[in-house]
């Protein structure tokens, strides 16, 4: 049987994301056997990045400082807001580089069956947002589930307001990839979503 | 298509069972309660990860076990292997090899057709049997109708969440109702081209082994009549008084009629017996036309049910499965078992959990 300080290890990693009990095993008594030093380390840079990271008050993405760089960068273009569903979406828009506006995070998507509601999001917050800053575009990139779907419509339809364009972000193909990869639904999707050339 | 070889580990009444079956026509001899319709639930396993027992797999371990694995190999245009495992903490399907990771990719390896008892209830039972078999034959054969389904079954699961709310906020259900009748839609319009294809063979399926002249209809009976958004706002005040999604596909039933009369209701049992078996035949007919190959056949008991003109019906759709490589799988007990279906067929002999090739 292992010491109990080892159990207590495996069971608060196994509740990491993509950690099974296996691997939450494996860790544990990896870590265990590891340099006091190294794992002195660890432990301070867990909580020294817990304690430093938070919420930027503007738009909810990860941040040291609030408002964040990006709120805060005067070279984006404050007309233009993009609407993710998490934090971490922000990473992916800007990890393809075209994306100069700037964020908002909702902070997940209306689920009845979840019981997340309007009121669980951040959309009181881009209410206010739209009325103190110059945003004249919005562009909604949320999933495409039903749920995703659903807010999405639900969004167009509250923030709907005079000179404020609504969009959002085409169905279609991955890049570089052919028709034989595409699932039936994404395609026919892409289909409907067609451009003119 | 057939099934070359079949694995059972711990399968209801099996612990362990290895066989190789050729393409044609395999006859399971048997007493009642060894084990004979075990295997057609195994195979139709492999097809569909459903029972057609309508039992979870829970249900399927043998007693005393932690759980059952289930394998085969089917030939088709190709050599496929499945493999299936599962117990109440592990459950693992893997398609050469490869774990499965979307169902749709995985459906369709293995085709079946099964005829059973409870067939009946397509005819005296709820709407909902009759949509499954819908459901079942589409997903069979329109590769992106089961995601659609369950998109749409999704959109109707969040809107009777919301629905049940005191006081629902009209925004959000009309953001919902807008999935469902743009899901819904397409639904409607995969089920009503299906039905003027299906309902011929049906028909001709129940001529060809019934007795009488009756003329057999099927028609779609959809919940929706014209414009599901339309009829929607209709029954708002409904949908708050009952909280739930009144209309829509998932309300949708197939009309059953003999001389424009309903069959469950005015059908004898000899009819309504009758017309279950044409329909499943339909379902096999289609599934040939479509995919150019006989899915393979599993026929538990039903021939006991039926007199020797019936029989003789059905012989030539089994003959043809035989004809076009294809494979029957077919539960007897000595007693009852169609002697008049010929030599031509390999005979098994079930006993208690145990398989054993017999000289026919």
């Amino acid at each position: 049987m292992l010491p109990d300080s080892i159990t207590s290890l495996i069971a608060a990693l196994a509740k990491l994301p993509g950690v099974g009990p296996r691997s939450a095993e494996r860790i544990a008594l990896h870590l265990v056997q590891t340099e006091a030093e190294t794992v002195k380390h660890l432990a301070n840079a867990i909580v020294h990045a817990r304690e430093k990271i938070q919420f930027c008050t503007t738009c909810g993405a990860l941040t040291e400082k609030s408002p964040c760089s990006i709120c805060e960068d005067s070279r984006r273009d404050g007309s233009l807001v993009c609407i993710v569903e998490r934090a971490v979406d922000i990473l992916s828009i800007e990890k393809s580089g075209t994306f100069r506006g700037k964020f908002h995070v909702l902070g997940g998507k209306i689920s009845p069956l979840d019981g997340v509601e309007p009121e669980d999001l951040r959309i009181a917050e881009l209410e206010k947002r739209l009325t103190g800053e110059p945003i004249k575009e919005i562009i909604i990139a949320l999933s495409t589930d039903v749920e995703g779907d659903a807010t999405s419509h639900y969004l167009a339809k509250r923030l709907t307001r005079a000179g404020l364009k609504i969009s959002r972000i085409a169905y279609g193909l991955p890049a570089g990839s052919g028709l034989e990869f595409a699932d039936e639904l994404t395609l026919s999707r892409a289909l409907e979503g067609r451009r003119e050339m | 298509m057939h099934l070359a070889h079949l694995r059972l580990r711990d399968f209801r009444n099996y612990a362990r069972l290895n066989a190789d079956f050729a393409p044609g026509f395999h006859l399971l001899l048997g007493d009642n309660a060894q084990g004979k319709t075990n295997i057609l639930e195994a195979i139709y396993l492999m097809a569909t990860l459903r029972s057609f027992r309508g039992v979870g797999s829970a249900q399927m371990i043998r007693h005393g076990q932690k759980g059952y694995f289930v394998g085969g190999k089917v030939v088709g245009q190709g050599e496929r292997e499945i493999k299936m495992f599962w117990s109440a903490r592990e459950r693992n399907l893997t398609l050469d090899g490869r774990a499965v990771k979307k169902l749709g990719d995985f459906l369709g390896t293995l085709r079946t057709v099964v005829f059973c008892t409870e067939d009946l209830q397509l005819v005296k039972g709820t709407g909902r049997t009759r949509r499954r078999f819908l459901d079942l034959l589409l997903t069979q054969t329109q590769p992106g109708y089961l995601p659609l389904l369950q998109r749409y079954m999704q959109a109707v699961r969040s809107r009777n969440a919301l629905l049940k709310q005191f006081a629902p906020d009209p925004r959000l259900l009309e953001s919902f109702s807008e999935q469902l009748v743009k899901l819904g839609n397409e639904l409607i319009r995969h089920r009503r081209e299906l039905i003027p294809k299906l309902s011929p063979l049906a028909r001709l399926a129940y001529r060809r082994i019934s007795n009488d002249a009756e003329e057999l209809r099927i028609n779609y009976e959809p919940s929706v009549k014209t414009d599901f958004s339309v009829e929607l706002a209709q029954v708002r005040d409904r949908e708050r008084r009952f909280r739930a999604t009144l209309i829509g596909p998932h309300r949708d039933d197939l009309q059953l009629s003999f001389n424009d009369k309903s069959a469950a209701q005015f059908g004898s049992e000899g009819q309504k017996r009758t017309l279950a078996i044409a329909l499943k035949m339909a379902q096999a007919e289609y599934l040939t036309g479509i995919h150019g190959s006989a899915p393979v056949l599993l026929i538990d008991d039903v021939m006991g049910e039926l007199d020797a003109k019936r029989r003789a019906g059905l012989l030539p759709l089994l003959e043809r499965a035989r004809e076009t490589s294809g494979q029957v799988f077919m539960t007897c007990t000595e007693e009852n078992w169609p002697r008049e279906l010929g030599r031509e067929l390999q005979r098994w002999e079930v006993k208690a959990g145990a398989l054993h090739g017999a000289k026919s």
